[in-house]
């Protein structure tokens, strides 16, 4: 019996080696979180039908009336201009920020962080005013974009 | 390992009976090399690397141990790359629960180890991980990957860790030993990169979450006698 014991024990401690940490469970890389608020009464999400994309890239949302969207910021570039259409009245938006590349894990990798958000330019044919909530984008807990309409 | 295995246990069935006769036992400094880092790094480019064992009998069934080994690897992941450089030492005893036959000089043995490596890590290129956008159903990234050719070396990284060892060895000719064994490691602290982790040592192997590692080697040893007791 006890020749078996080593053999027994060998087994077990390899099967313990080969844990799985192959997938990528931890957050990443955080999409702009904008909000979307009533002008006259400010504390109120507002929902907004809205078709949003980038010039010459497909919409990232087709006309589903929702309170707040998540957008992704291009870490290869320091700005992006996002499109929102509005019952057919179109305004742009043009971000400007820094990103920065952080170590995640083994499996996922690097991830970006994007700070000193910024507008650069906007237009306003239904948006009325936009605010800067938070200008650090860690993570998608919260709203970092407030836009009034 | 299976040939290990099989001489090893088909010895063990015979023992009783001549346990009680005392024969002598070699005493003497034992060196080796790990066969198994050498094929390695003749098959496979992106290692190389070589581990020198050896032991010191002080006792009929004790020994000290050590292995010492020098190892590049480049490890390929996929959304980075980097380059492990380094040299290792690992120190502790060996306990042999084989009961031999007549004078035979077989193990079957655990063990335990100090491990130490000196390294560094060359982070070669990545790809910023960004989830894919749902577009249209169709999850994809809505931008082009951001991939940066970083060529970043952290010099002068050390780890130290414990092992515990489980091993066999052979006599197949006389002082001529053919040996085979595993590491169970666990890293007990280690200098880490800034922004980035290391997730191979040398002597250590891969590290996974847990901070635990396993490696193996095959090994071909000689006994220089010194003397028998």
């Amino acid at each position: 019996m006890k020749k078996y014991r080593f053999v027994f024990l060998l087994l077990l401690s390899l099967i313990g080696a080969c844990e799985n940490d192959d997938f990528c469970t931890e957050e990443t890389t955080p999409r702009l979180i904008i909000g979307f608020y009533d002008l006259e009464n400010p504390e109120e999400f507002k929902k907004a039908p809205l078709i949003v994309w980038v010039e010459k890239k497909d919409s990232i949302y087709q006309g589903v009336s929702l309170d707040s969207i998540a957008l992704p910021l291009n870490p290869d570039s320091q700005n992006i201009t996002y499109k929102f259409s509005h019952t057919k009245e179109v305004d742009q938006i043009n971000f400007t920020y820094e990103s920065e590349d952080i170590f995640v894990s083994e499996s996922c990798g690097f991830k970006a962080i994007f700070k000193n958000l910024g507008i650069e330019s906007s237009t306003s044919t239904w948006i009325e005013s936009i605010d800067i909530n938070n200008s650090i984008i860690q993570n998608e807990n919260q709203v970092h974009v407030k836009i009034f309409h | 390992m299976a040939f290990f295995s099989i001489t090893a246990f088909a010895q063990e069935e015979a023992i009783s009976q001549t346990d009680s006769i005392p024969y002598k036992k070699n005493y003497g400094l034992r060196i080796g090399v790990d066969m198994s880092k050498l094929l390695i790094g003749a098959t496979d480019e992106n290692f190389s690397g070589y581990e020198l064992v050896a032991d010191y009998r002080i006792q009929k069934d004790l020994y000290i141990a050590g292995e010492i080994g020098f190892i590049e690897k480049n490890s390929e992941e996929d959304n980075y790359n980097f380059t492990t450089k380094g040299s290792y030492i690992a120190v502790g005893f060996n306990k042999n629960t084989f009961k031999n036959w007549l004078e035979m000089d077989n193990e079957i043995y655990y063990g335990v180890r100090c491990g130490f490596s000196s390294f560094s890590q060359k982070l070669d290129t990545y790809t910023v991980f960004q989830e894919g956008t749902a577009v249209e159903g169709v999850s994809s990234s809505y931008f082009e990957p951001k991939t940066v050719n970083l060529n970043r070396t952290y010099a002068d990284l050390s780890a130290h860790w414990i092992s515990f060892v489980l091993g066999l060895k052979v006599e197949t000719f006389k002082n001529l030993f053919l040996g085979a064994s595993v590491n169970f490691s666990k890293l007990i602290g280690a200098t880490e990169p800034n922004n980035f982790k290391n997730l191979y040592i040398p002597g250590f192997n891969k590290v996974y979450v847990t901070n635990s590692g396993v490696s193996f080697n095959y090994t071909v040893s000689y006994r220089i006698p010194l003397f028998k007791k």
